[in-house]
């Protein structure tokens, strides 16, 4: 049970390229090979998948969740976890259809939703990086307390009737096929990518993420580090929020409810551990395209809510059993044949929730 | 003078927590007598205590998995299908006896329990995925069981209508009915376990550092394995009671209770990284949730859409004061041991001292 | 006095009964007790047992519901428009989308639209798909926007989305994706060809506070709404039809004292109509206009034993209500067939899909067995236009049981 599989681990202290190529034999490889497989299948048995306006519609339907997926993935590789971040989003909604119906001009409203954004984070961070309560418990509070702010705000009304450039944010092509908020998510994409793996301020998440007391000890700053996290993350939902308000073009207290969990599974599944510590960006993204792949695929070919649930469960499920199997069965082999080595044998995937030792509590 | 510090010097860390969580919520619950008419009144804890009874007796279950460091976010899933089978099945055969309905709810729970059990302990996928997955699939199973059909109060037999009726015991105006009362039996039961047998003590090790445990020579996949096990077989068992309680079971029945039952161990102190909490306090965090939520939509000052706005401030400032509390009554507590070391030694307690 | 008032119950039953049979006499024998029932319908309620069902039935049948349902029935074959009637065995493919799937009502909707694409015989395919209940909002907008790219004709939608599906809608329809709306309509209409109503939405607020009335007897008193959410489109404009019927006279006894939500799950509804009880110590009935609300509340109701006290309403499915209007939990409630709002759906759907009817207001067409409809502005919205379908049923103790089985 204690074997550990070293590459993933020493690659964050050596260089990050390194790194990176070995994740991509691991689990990475496995999403990338799955991402072929549900491509390939899409493309061959489900009709109208490759037609181009199914594939920009298959990154519009959830651009909201994978940008804010983007933020997520730092905030668990650094330990905690934001489950606030659908009440931020329809938070930021609800301000900019609230504002706006007020009379204040689009523009404003929009900088004072992401503001409301800013300002959930730090409250956030201030509870979980100052005080020092579970981020489990703060950001559950959150999830009740920023979504009951928005009702307040909104009652039991639907406010739409926005201005044509703030829809045209999500709705028009600007170039090729891409809208603005798809331009975005790509340039966030690559900047998250290079800010978690080439930055100083990546390395440290993930230091913090592995153990808070070493990162303290070794002179990191834990808790400006975390507050930044939950700033982060509050600022990228209210984001998510402007853009699913652009989108659908009308806001209800209800809008982006029930968020979080499918945003919290990308991130996990793309590698990311639950306990801090360990996942990469590229693991992140394929699991965004591999989840949303398979998802139009399904929902094409006529499979309903409940059944593509039930087959994203279980696909969640066999892609880590089915390599953890194969892996014990081929330690078992190898010990058969005498092999009585170090006991890396047992278990590749680096995501083993008892595997991980010296997480630091909370 | 010095009897509440002596009293406090024979109280072990683990039970701080309580005492802060207790000390809050008569807080609270004072602080709504003086808002809420009528509210200190035996109908009052009838309402809150059936109504948490159901939360209550899953949250145990999830206690014991949280403890070893996993999650168990099927429950919401297994409840709704468990009322759901059991429902069909009293609903085609209303002779059957009360046990074999009881005994079929906790069969399929410890089933769909067995099943996480197997696929985190021994399949060794991280219980938050495995879980994830579950509660999808099993959420599936039910409404490809039900074929959109609905079990409805009429069909069911008499006894069970008459189960959340029941009140075991009446002390003057309070009643305590029959699905309170087990649920504490569920947690006093629990927490014995927990702290005499050797598995709940092995529970304790698993979560404080699952490595160590298995270097040790625990039986951590097994372990693992049984916590899983017995709390499907809870939530089956809350599955029933679940039945009884609402009578209407559609395929959308328990779903987002997991994530009360999750909030319920959070706030009752459970570290959700393993290693410490206790079924007490598991209890009052869901009774706390509970007092809060049925307090506010009682509170007249307050309105429809402002309630879960101060739910969560709520929430959040018993959490932060509990965690204040704690600190103080443990540090309290440790110059207390300093200053007479003759006090019974704790050596047996849990490790691990995060929130 | 007493045998007119058996006359009335008589005719009353007979109505309903012949609503729950669908046949097309069901239209004009809406109207014969709506004449019948106009005198007595202020009387006390005292003899609850024989009269309720006739009040409320008619009260909304005697103005709007009755127009569409009736009028057309009788005079469209003479009326100067020409009434369409439907060439089967044209090929479309059509999407059945209900709110989430796994209920019954939703369940019932695709039997009558089944029912309908059999009798057209329509080689193309109905689709009966839904989100689950928690990604509803979200899984009905992907549904809309795929509709498109996987060569759907029509979409027949109980939206819950609000006016977010508007863009989705307006897409699919720009590509030539027929967009019906049944149940629960897109409140702007954007993106929207056609409303089937399944009773005038105005109407529900009079049957609502008919049956409240009628419950407590002419000293009336205070009652609440246990509705399903805040953002329920169809509870809010009934809600607010209840509101604005409220004004009259007539109903100036009643006093609404509190709206609150279930969220349309048992254990939410079962919980707030238990508070509703312990803030108003005066309450007297709950209205709760959503099937999960009413069976959540009745039960609450029997379980605290306060079902003397309390009274339960509102629009809810016989099956699940049976015993509690036998043992008086909730001696009455309304509903409309689900059946025959699929069927009238899949009926007009088709038509609108095959090109024989436009969508513009004053059309006249048959629907099978359900007799003739028009198109009408849908004087509930701002903009849009509905085929109204009518009548309410109202049940109680005297034709629960039968309609249950």
């Amino acid at each position: 049970m204690a074997s550990e599989p070293a590459a993933p681990v020493a690659s964050r202290d050596r260089g990050a390229a390194m790194g990176l190529l070995a994740r991509l034999r691991s689990w990475e490889g496995l999403l990338l090979g799955l991402l072929v497989l549900i491509v390939l299948w899409n493309a061959t048995s489900v009709s109208g998948y490759l037609d181009p306006r199914n594939q920009i519609n298959l990154l519009t339907l959830s651009q909201e969740k994978i940008i804010v997926v983007l933020a997520m993935a730092f905030v668990i590789i650094g330990g905690e976890i934001d489950l606030s971040v659908a009440s931020v989003m329809a938070l930021a909604a609800v301000l900019i259809a609230s504002l706006y119906e007020g009379g204040t001009p689009m523009e404003l409203a929009v900088l004072i939703a992401l503001g409301a954004g800013l300002l959930a984070g730090l409250n956030n961070a201030f509870w979980v990086a100052v005080v020092g309560l579970p981020s489990l418990a703060v950001t559950l509070a959150g999830l009740i307390g920023y979504r009951g702010l928005a009702r307040l705000f909104i009652e039991d009304r639907s406010i739409g009737g926005f201005p044509g450039w703030f829809t045209a944010i999500t709705r028009d092509a600007v170039l090729g096929p891409l809208s603005l908020s798809l331009l975005l998510f790509l340039v966030l994409l690559v900047v998250a990518a290079v800010l978690l793996h080439l930055t100083g301020f990546g390395r440290t998440v993930y230091v913090v993420g592995n153990s808070r007391d070493v990162a303290r000890f070794s002179g990191v700053r834990v808790t400006r580090l975390k507050a930044a996290l939950f700033v982060m993350s509050g600022f990228i939902a209210a984001l998510g929020g402007v853009l699913i308000a652009s989108r659908l073009g009308a806001v209800r207290g209800s809008t982006a409810e029930g968020f979080e969990l499918d945003i919290i599974t990308i991130v996990l599944f793309g590698g990311v551990s639950i306990f801090g510590g360990r996942g990469t960006m590229i693991g992140v993204i394929l699991s965004i395209f591999v989840i949303l792949n398979l998802r139009n695929g399904l929902a094409l070919a006529n499979l309903t809510g409940n059944t593509q649930l039930g087959v994203i469960g279980l696909l969640l499920i066999l892609s880590v059993l089915v390599p953890n199997l194969i892996a014990t069965a081929r330690g078992r082999l190898e010990r058969r044949a005498g092999d009585r080595g170090a006991g890396t044998g047992q278990g590749p995937d680096p995501r083993r929730a008892d595997s991980i030792s010296g997480t630091a509590s909370g | 003078m010095s009897g509440i510090p002596r009293l406090l010097r024979r109280v072990q860390p683990e039970q701080l927590r309580e005492i802060g969580l207790l000390l809050i919520l008569i807080v609270l619950v004072a602080f709504f007598a003086t808002q809420i008419e009528g509210f200190l009144s035996g109908r009052t804890f009838t309402r809150i205590s059936t109504s948490v009874a159901v939360i209550a007796v899953a949250a145990v279950g999830q206690t014991l998995v949280v403890l070893t460091r996993n999650i168990d976010l099927s429950v919401g899933s297994i409840v709704g299908v468990v009322a759901y089978v059991v429902g069909t099945l009293l609903t085609e055969n209303p002779e059957l006896p009360a046990y074999v309905a009881i005994a079929v709810a906790i069969g399929i729970g410890a089933a769909l329990g067995a099943i996480n059990g197997l696929i985190v302990a021994y399949g060794r996928v991280p219980a938050i995925i495995a879980t994830l997955g579950t509660l999808a699939i099993y959420r599936v199973v039910l409404v490809e069981l039900s074929g959109a059909r609905t079990i409805t109060t009429d069909a069911l037999p008499d006894w069970l209508l008459e189960v959340p009726r029941t009140t075991l015991l009446a002390i003057g105006e309070i009643d305590l009915r029959l699905m309170a009362a087990v649920a504490i039996l569920v947690v006093i039961g629990f927490q014995l376990l927990l702290r005499y047998l050797p598995y709940g003590r092995r529970l304790f090790a698993i979560g404080s550092n699952p490595d160590s445990a298995s270097v040790a020579g625990l039986p951590v996949q097994r372990d693992v394995f049984v916590a899983f096990v017995l709390s499907g077989t809870l939530a089956g068992l809350a599955g029933f009671m679940f039945l009884a309680r609402f009578g209407n079971i559609t395929v959308v029945a328990g779903q987002g209770l997991e994530l009360q039952v999750v909030a319920a161990v959070v706030v009752g102190g459970v570290n959700i990284f393993g290693g410490t909490g206790s079924m007490v306090g598991a209890l009052l965090g869901a009774a706390l949730i509970d007092t809060l939520q049925q307090s506010l939509i009682r509170w007249l000052e307050v309105s429809e859409f402002l309630r879960d706005a101060i739910l969560g401030l709520l929430i959040l400032l018993a959490v932060a004061s509990d965690a204040v509390l704690l600190d103080r009554l443990r540090n309290f507590w440790a110059r207390a041991r300093r200053r007479s070391p003759t006090t019974e030694t704790t050596a047996a307690q849990e490790p691990g001292s995060g929130l | 006095m007493s045998s007119h008032k058996r006359l009335i119950a008589l005719l009353a039953v007979l109505s309903l009964m012949a609503g729950a049979c669908a046949s097309p006499a069901a239209s004009p024998s809406v109207a014969a007790p709506t004449t019948a029932a106009s005198e007595p319908a202020s009387e006390p309620a005292s003899e609850a047992a024989s009269e309720p069902a006739s009040e409320p039935a008619t009260e909304p049948a005697s103005e709007p519901a009755s127009e569409p349902a009736s009028e057309p029935a009788s005079e469209a074959p003479s009326a100067g428009g020409e009434v369409v009637t439907a060439e089967p065995g044209q090929e479309l493919k059509m999407m059945l989308l209900p709110k989430f799937l796994g209920i019954l009502p939703f369940d019932q909707a695709n039997e009558g639209a089944m029912e309908a694409h059999e009798e057209l015989e329509n080689p193309g395919a109905l689709e009966f798909v839904g989100p689950t209940p928690e990604n509803s909002v979200q899984g009905q907008i992907e549904f809309v926007t795929n509709a498109p790219t996987q060569d759907y004709d029509v979409v027949m939608i109980s939206n819950n989305a609000g006016d977010q599906i508007g863009s989705a809608a307006a897409t699919a329809q720009e590509a030539g994706v027929k967009v019906v709306s049944w149940d629960s309509p897109i409140p702007s209409a954007e993106g929207e060809d056609l409303f089937i109503a399944q009773v005038d939405f105005d109407s529900i607020g009079v049957v609502m506070a008919d049956m409240a009335l009628d419950i407590m007897g002419d000293e009336g008193g205070e009652f609440a709404i246990l509705s399903a959410s805040p953002d329920a489109a169809n509870q809010n404009a009934w809600i607010a039809a209840l509101e604005e019927v409220l004004e009259d006279p007539k109903y100036d006894s009643l006093e609404l004292v509190d709206t609150v939500y279930g969220n349309d799950k048992s254990e939410e509804s079962y919980t707030q109509a238990l508070a509703l009880v312990d803030q108003h110590p005066d309450l007297k009935v709950i209205m709760s206009p959503t099937t999960v609300g009413i069976a959540a509340a009745a039960k609450a109701m029997q379980d605290e034993g306060l079902c003397e006290q309390v009274k339960v309403s509102g629009l809810g499915l016989p099956s699940e209500m049976v015993d509690y209007t036998l043992n008086g939990c909730a001696p009455q409630f309304a509903l409309w067939s689900f059946v025959d709002l699929g069927y009238l759906t899949y009926y007009t759907s088709y038509l609108l899909g095959t090109g024989a009817i436009e969508g513009v207001e004053g059309e006249q067409f048959e629907a099978g067995r359900m007799g003739t409809f028009s198109v009408e502005k849908d004087p509930t919205r701002d903009a849009g236009l509905r085929v109204l379908m009518g009548p309410f049923k109202v049940y109680d103790e005297t034709n629960v049981e039968e309609e249950a089985s």
